[in-house]
């Protein structure tokens, strides 16, 4: 194998080359040690009752587990990134299908399951024509699936909803995965995930300081104007400063650029989230499953991010590209 | 067009322990291949070290909903009703087995679940809701149950009598109940031994029998357990003479 390629698939002693690596997992660390204090002054203040009291400290030790679940494999290397991302994808398209009832549709299921694991293979491999033929090839291959049974009643609904669990899952998804070929990944995916995630948090706390008119009360009644606004406002400078960094002297490194990249991870984050909502309202569920004590289902968790990996990629791929300087066709070049 | 039908799992909203014990549960792609996997290799395990002989296979229904019923004497019965079935229909059979030896602990209750695809029946304090959700499941999901009326493995071999259970499941409705007579699997796993002898095990499959008419009370579940316990007991002494 290339020694760049190896280095960058495996080269955990580089974890921490990056500063804003550092920072970020530093951050992390910094937030993780304050949270109980907050925690432990907070329920006193408001003399919660024991079961929110219970359900912040269940909140408190999966975020812990999460944490580590994300950090470790994105500080091991892109080959551990990548397979972390796959079992992300198939977790996800497990719990919607699931709650859709695509389960029962093996053949379909099968196809998405494949597709998951091509685009996989296209992201290990860094062959990025693999990668981008996958979503139409495997849309076909899921509508010519749907003729297996012979059974025409329920085809558009078996389909619909396989394409749409490919789309999200496999594709959308699959994107993050695809980052891990840039050389410098390690910053790029802490700070999309980190910056979703407190995006996440910043909509919940704006929502209770300064939430007054609703946003979209049918789809999720706890959603404010305020808590809105209040995320892109914080978010936006947080993620351009840290984009700054992350691609320092490159096309995309212009005030303007960056805060329109902050702007979309803000907006998209949070459509995503009211994506999952919908879908959990359309179909009478709260939660998409019972998985992550205090969070929900995987799905409940990282709804926000599913929009924005799609999106972050085609936006710094415009300007800048992924996987600059890289080798392709790792695994399948057989050396080219 | 028909309006869209979404049935999300029936078992949403059960953490993954609580759902390796219910009877609501539904297996995605990862379980089905892993029952797949389970009941070929023990196919093969039964036809090395045992000799399975199916007498009667075309007397299955070609798919569900039916019930099998058969004599218990050993940890082998349901393996080798399992066994006997097609793979088509492995995808929805469901062996009904003993809450308090299968669905204990995590580590059982995950290896039953997944493997096995075994649904627990809990015998002490089980009262008629288990058997109603399973009386339920049964109908809607077109399932096929492995079921040993007698209630527990015989210590000694010889058949105990049937109980009630069966008639719950079945009294007032079409479902057929397959009796099947097992012979050689005390002598290959008896109760008290830990591991299997080889020793030739044979299954007779019985005609179907159907309980429409017959009504769901006690007295109806009586009829049934006594009508379905002598088949089991002809298929059993067909299965030592033949």
């Amino acid at each position: 194998m290339n020694p760049i390629a190896r280095e960058r698939l495996f080269g955990f002693r580089h974890a921490f080359d990056d500063r804003v690596t550092v920072v970020l997992a530093l951050t992390v660390l910094i937030l993780f040690l304050l949270a109980p204090l907050l925690i432990f002054v907070v329920t006193r203040a408001a003399n919660s009752s024991s079961d929110k009291r219970k359900e912040l400290w269940d909140r408190y030790r999966s975020w812990i587990w999460l944490a580590l679940f994300i950090l470790i494999p994105i500080l091991a290397g892109a080959f551990w990134t990548i397979l972390g991302v796959a079992t992300l994808s198939f977790l996800c398209y497990r719990e919607y299908a699931r709650i859709t009832g695509l389960f029962r549709e093996r053949t379909i299921s099968l196809i998405v399951v494949i597709g998951i694991l091509f685009i996989t293979f296209a992201a290990l491999d860094n062959w990025y024509r693999l990668f981008v033929a996958l979503f139409p090839l495997t849309v076909a291959l899921i509508a010519t699936g749907g003729l297996i049974p012979d059974q025409p009643k329920g085809y558009i609904q078996r389909v619909g909803l396989g394409v749409l669990g490919f789309a999200l899952f496999g594709s959308a998804l699959g994107n993050l995965g695809y980052m891990a070929n840039d050389w410098n990944y390690r910053p790029i995916l802490l700070l999309i995930i980190f910056a979703v995630e407190m995006n996440d948090i910043f909509a919940y706390i704006c929502g209770h300081l300064f939430g007054h008119r609703k946003f979209v009360p049918n789809t999720s009644p706890n959603k404010t104007v305020g808590g809105a606004l209040g995320a892109i406002v914080l978010t936006t400078p947080l993620f351009a400063l840290g984009a700054h960094f992350v691609w320092f002297g490159t096309a995309l490194d212009t005030p303007v650029c960056l805060l329109g990249l902050g702007v979309i991870v803000s907006v998209v984050g949070q459509f995503g989230d009211l994506m999952l909502s919908s879908i959990k309202r359309d179909l009478g569920l709260k939660d998409t499953a019972k998985l992550i004590p205090g969070h929900g289902g995987i799905l409940d968790r990282f709804d926000s991010l599913i929009l924005v990996a799609p999106a972050v990629f085609h936006y710094v791929n415009y300007f800048v590209g992924f996987a600059a300087g890289q080798p392709q066709r790792i695994f399948s070049g057989w050396g080219i | 067009m028909e309006p869209w039908k979404l049935e999300p799992a029936r078992d949403t909203g059960l953490t993954p322990s609580e759902r390796f014990r219910s009877v609501r549960r539904e297996s995605g792609l990862l379980e089905s291949l892993a029952h797949h996997v389970c009941f070929s290799m023990l196919r093969s395990y039964f036809a090395i070290a045992h000799r399975l002989t199916i007498i009667g296979r075309e007397k299955l229904p070609a798919h569900g909903p039916f019930v099998l019923a058969a004599n218990h004497c050993s940890h082998l019965d349901a393996l080798a009703l399992g066994a006997a079935l097609t793979p088509r229909h492995r995808e929805r059979a469901f062996p009904i087995a003993a809450g308090d030896v299968f669905f204990q602990s995590g580590v059982t209750s995950t290896f039953s679940a997944i493997m096995l695809n075994a649904l627990p029946m809990w015998r002490k304090n089980c009262g008629p809701h288990p058997l109603a959700d399973l009386r339920r499941k049964l109908q809607e999901e077109k399932a096929i149950f492995i079921i040993f009326p007698e209630g527990g493995r015989s210590r000694i071999g010889s058949m105990m009598p049937f109980k009630h259970g069966l008639g719950m499941l079945i009294a007032e409705t079409n479902l057929p109940v397959v009796p099947c007579g097992l012979v050689g699997t005390f002598e290959a796993l008896p109760p008290d031994r830990k591991l299997p002898r080889p020793v030739a095990i044979k299954l007779v499959i019985g005609a179907a029998l159907q309980f429409a008419s017959t009504a769901n009370d006690r007295t109806g579940w009586s009829q049934i357990a006594a009508t379905v316990e002598s088949c089991v007991r002809d298929l059993v002494a067909q299965s030592r003479t033949a």
